[in-house]
């Protein structure tokens, strides 16, 4: 956009939290900050090469963690197939015994999930519209009241997990346990190693959230919603990726 | 158009603990990585060492370590096996010299995500000395191999080093899939996003081409193995039940688990495995390509089908996994499938080796070090992948699997011909990394010591194996057809002593001439490439703030109509360049 990259001048003000969309030179040792290639680093559109690299970045991460979930879900299929040889009565016998799903605290978590990648998004947008405007020189105006949409996706992140362990403290109240079946030992690893990758997420927000408080540039505060925001929608679809396994392959 | 912008990144840190060990510089994270794997290697060696004396001498004592149970065996096999793969062939090519050489010669001074290369490398190092602490648990270290087959090791009672030794293997593996997907992901972003004007696909060194394409191979296949890891970690910790089947008795005890299955493991092991071989190789490959073409002062011949090969390599070898489990009851089918697969990808490696040669077929020859181990590398490739298309028939695997011939095969063609790559790769890049060349004649001394002590130790092991002597056992001495082995095994176990002596010349060729050596100037093997265009040993802000443009190809040696014999890639473009 050829209006911002003219403004060089605002960038030297500081203003939104934290130095503008500037560069600041890096405190700790030479090879500085995760923005890799010095010699661009001054240029305006630096921050749009960021993002993209951090795109690239997340996007990776997701490939990795699919793969990941893949492999799961195979030996899922795998050992659901599998038998047991019964050598009293010379037969094979199945040992996976299907679980019944509480369903309704289950939706429950699923509609906060998605909710939260909803205002996961709006906040990424409000905060892509306050850069271009900074570029600009055009400072909010203090003390209007606006939706804390940031905030509001950590709460509800911190809600789900919680529901999840609702979900996970009802199945030990009925004696399930990660031993008792391979049902029971897939549904916890599954649902535990999406909680565990969604827990990284939510700390990568708390760090953009809490970005005021840490000094972050702005810059880079939008940077981690950014990229962060992809791989939040990649759990919530993960997340209904796992449900339906959970559902259409009872077994 | 392209300004030049004054950065505060290029001034080096004045603290010495931030500028040598924590720190996010490519470089120096390159020169903590090719540490790790020296320590690495020395210890494997050692191990290596201890188990070729037992298998000789069963009841000797060694001095400082007694004698070696049988037990103690199969932990000095796991380790040593888990230590060359994963820290010294997984770690020194790609993430050593990768992690150094990967920017520079893309015309970047950083990788794309620096701190995510620090902690890369710091998990590494965490989950070094987790494994390493198996020596030092009741019990000892795992003794299940590097491959860790259950039901072996899944069950707790199966042997000593089969309790908290085998927890520690896979911790420090998971650490390690960790750590490769954190920089695998560095090394596709910064190959994707970090180059510099001019350096199109096209125009990438080989190295950077394999450094890629593995990267790509790291991301997925360490995903797998981390699966598999945390499902086996389970089933040894909370009851679980994947790999092991019911009604099994271990160590006099009926176990406690049911209707799992020791070929889920299989499968996804080797579903690892098997691109794990092309992790340790392709880097290896990359480099020889490049180093061929630099001392045969000739372009590399055919660059794309180079390009090419190691694609097809890449994906190809996440079909093949199954030629590992020809004897584990599979379906005749399936094995001729796999088998099919299998000798599919001889194709590409063959077009490698093809093209290695026709590099360096009528170029003017320059046997410096570096050349020399490039080619001993082509040599040992050849000798070690002509005995897989055998292996990759099920029929004749049947016999072969899990003999020595086998252990002649990986070690061959993955071992030493990794090593060797990662040699020619020291002395050649050394005089960027350390300022100082290494001995030119120190270097043909090891050179030759090594390729023959390498012939020596594995071209017998192909006779051990056709003749039926089985791997992994520690002490075969009253079984008859194998006691009338012992006059073979025990010249191994002699050129293994020698050979490994002969290290020592290259342990102190590097370290003396870190400190004495004679100082490189900056372009010492006149090569083409970016990283040569920088002063030796490469500043600490890299091109601080120069943009270098590329022109022209990484291999344009004995151009027509050039006065010097090479033209660097960022030099002016031509008419037709
Ligand atoms: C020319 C293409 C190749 C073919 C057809 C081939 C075929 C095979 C087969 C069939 C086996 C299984 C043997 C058995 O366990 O009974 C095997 C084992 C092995 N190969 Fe290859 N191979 C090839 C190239 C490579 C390369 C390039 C590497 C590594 C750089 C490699 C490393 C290994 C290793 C490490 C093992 C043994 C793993 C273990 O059981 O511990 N191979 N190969
Ligand atoms: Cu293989």
């Amino acid at each position: 956009m050829p209006i911002i990259s003219e403004h060089v001048h605002v960038e030297r003000k500081p203003k939104l939290g934290g130095g503008g969309p500037g560069k600041i030179p890096h405190k700790r040792g030479y090879g500085g900050g995760d923005d890799g290639d010095h010699d661009r680093s001054k240029d305006f559109s630096s921050r749009k090469e960021r993002l993209r690299r951090y795109r690239i970045g997340i996007l990776l991460c997701i490939i990795s963690v699919s793969t990941l979930f893949i492999c799961l879900t195979l030996a899922y299929v795998f050992r659901q197939n599998l038998g047991t040889w019964d050598p009293i009565h010379r037969q094979w016998i199945r040992d996976w015994r299907a679980l019944t799903l509480p369903y309704r605290q289950l939706w429950i978590n699923t509609l906060i999930l998605l909710l939260s990648s909803f205002t996961l998004e709006m906040a990424r947008r409000k905060m892509a519209h306050q850069a271009e405007f900074a570029a600009l020189g055009i400072v909010p105006i203090k003390g209007r009241a606006e939706v804390p949409w940031l905030g509001l996706t950590v709460l509800l992140g911190f809600g789900f997990l919680a529901g999840q362990v609702v979900v996970w403290n009802g199945f030990r109240s009925q004696g399930l346990f990660l031993h008792n079946n391979p049902s029971s030992s897939f549904f916890f690893i599954l649902t535990g190693m999406h909680a565990i990758h969604l827990t990284g997420g939510l700390l990568a927000l708390l760090y953009a959230a809490g970005g005021r408080l840490l000094k972050l540039r702005f810059d880079s505060q939008i940077l981690a919603v950014d990229a962060t925001a992809s791989y939040w929608h990649f759990m919530g679809g993960l997340w209904l990726y796992i449900f339906g396994l959970l559902y259409f392959l009872k077994g | 158009m392209l300004k030049r912008f004054p950065s505060a990144a290029t001034t080096p840190s004045k603290l010495l603990l931030r500028r040598y060990i924590f720190t996010s510089d490519h470089k120096m994270i390159g020169i903590q990585y090719f540490f790790l794997s020296l320590a690495a290697v020395l210890v494997g060696t050692w191990l290596s060492l201890l188990m070729r004396i037992h298998l000789v001498w069963p009841h000797g004592r060694i001095p400082l370590v007694g004698e070696i149970k049988p037990e103690n065996y199969l932990g000095l096999l796991t380790m040593h096996g888990t230590l060359m793969v994963f820290f010294v062939l997984s770690t020194v090519p790609q993430n050593g010299f990768g992690t150094y050489f990967l920017p520079l010669q893309l015309g970047a001074s950083e990788m794309a995500f620096p701190r995510l290369n620090m902690a890369g490398f710091w998990t590494a190092l965490a989950s070094f000395f987790v494994l390493l602490a198996a020596f030092f648990v009741p019990g000892g270290a795992s003794i299940a191999g590097w491959t860790q087959y259950a039901p072996l090791s899944a069950i707790r009672a199966a042997g000593p080093g089969q309790g908290i030794g085998t927890d520690l293997w896979l911790v420090s593996i998971g650490l390690f899939c960790l750590s490769s997907v954190m920089s695998a992901i560095n090394f596709v972003t910064t190959t994707v996003k970090q180059r510099t004007p001019g350096m199109r696909w096209m125009r990438m060194p080989l190295p950077c081409w394999s450094w890629f394409v593995t990267a790509i191979l790291s991301l997925l296949a360490f995903s797998v193995l981390l699966a598999a890891l945390i499902l086996l970690l389970l089933d040894r910790n909370a009851g679980t039940n994947f790999f092991v089947p019911a009604g099994l008795i271990v160590s006099g005890q009926a176990v406690n688990h049911s209707g799992g299955s020791p070929l889920l493991w299989q499968h996804l092991f080797w579903f690892f495995g098997h691109p794990e071989v092309y992790i340790a190789i392709l880097p290896a490959m990359g480099i020889t390509s490049h180093l061929l073409s630099v001392f045969s002062r000739k372009p590399v011949f055919g660059y794309r089908a180079m390009v090419g090969a190691t694609i097809a390599i890449g994906a190809l070898g996440f079909m093949v996994w199954g030629h590992h489990m020809f004897v584990s009851g599979m379906n005749p089918y399936e094995g001729f499938a796999f088998s099919t697969l299998t000798t599919a990808i001889a194709v590409p490696s063959a077009i490698k080796v093809f093209n290695w040669l026709g590099t360096i077929y009528g170029g003017k020859l320059q046997f410096s070090t570096p050349m020399l181990f490039s080619i001993g590398f082509v040599s040992l490739f050849i000798a070690g992948g002509l005995t897989g298309p055998f292996l990759a028939q099920p029929s004749l695997d049947m016999y072969l699997h899990d003999t020595y011939f086998v252990v002649a095969h990986f070690h061959l063609i993955m071992a030493m011909a990794g090593i060797f790559a990662v040699f020619s790769a020291t002395y050649f890049w050394f005089p960027k990394m350390f300022g100082r060349m290494m001995s030119e004649r120190l270097g043909a001394i090891h050179f030759w010591f090594t390729l023959a002590g390498a012939y020596a130790i594995f071209m017998p092991m192909h006779l051990l194996g056709v003749a039926g002597h089985p791997r992994r056992y520690s002490e075969l001495t009253g079984v008859q057809y194998v006691a009338a082995m012992a006059p073979l095994q025990k010249f191994i176990t002699f050129a293994a002593v020698i050979t490994i002596c002969g290290q020592l010349v290259f342990l102190f060729n590097l370290f003396w001439s870190m400190f004495r050596g004679r100082r490189a100037e900056a372009n010492p093997w006149v090569c083409t490439t970016l990283e040569w265009t920088l002063p030796s040993p490469t500043p600490a802000a890299g091109f601080a703030g120069r943009v270098p443009v590329v022109n022209r190809g990484p291999y344009e040696y004995s151009v027509p109509g050039s006065t010097a014999d090479f033209v660097a890639q960022d030099a002016p473009a031509t008419q037709e360049g």
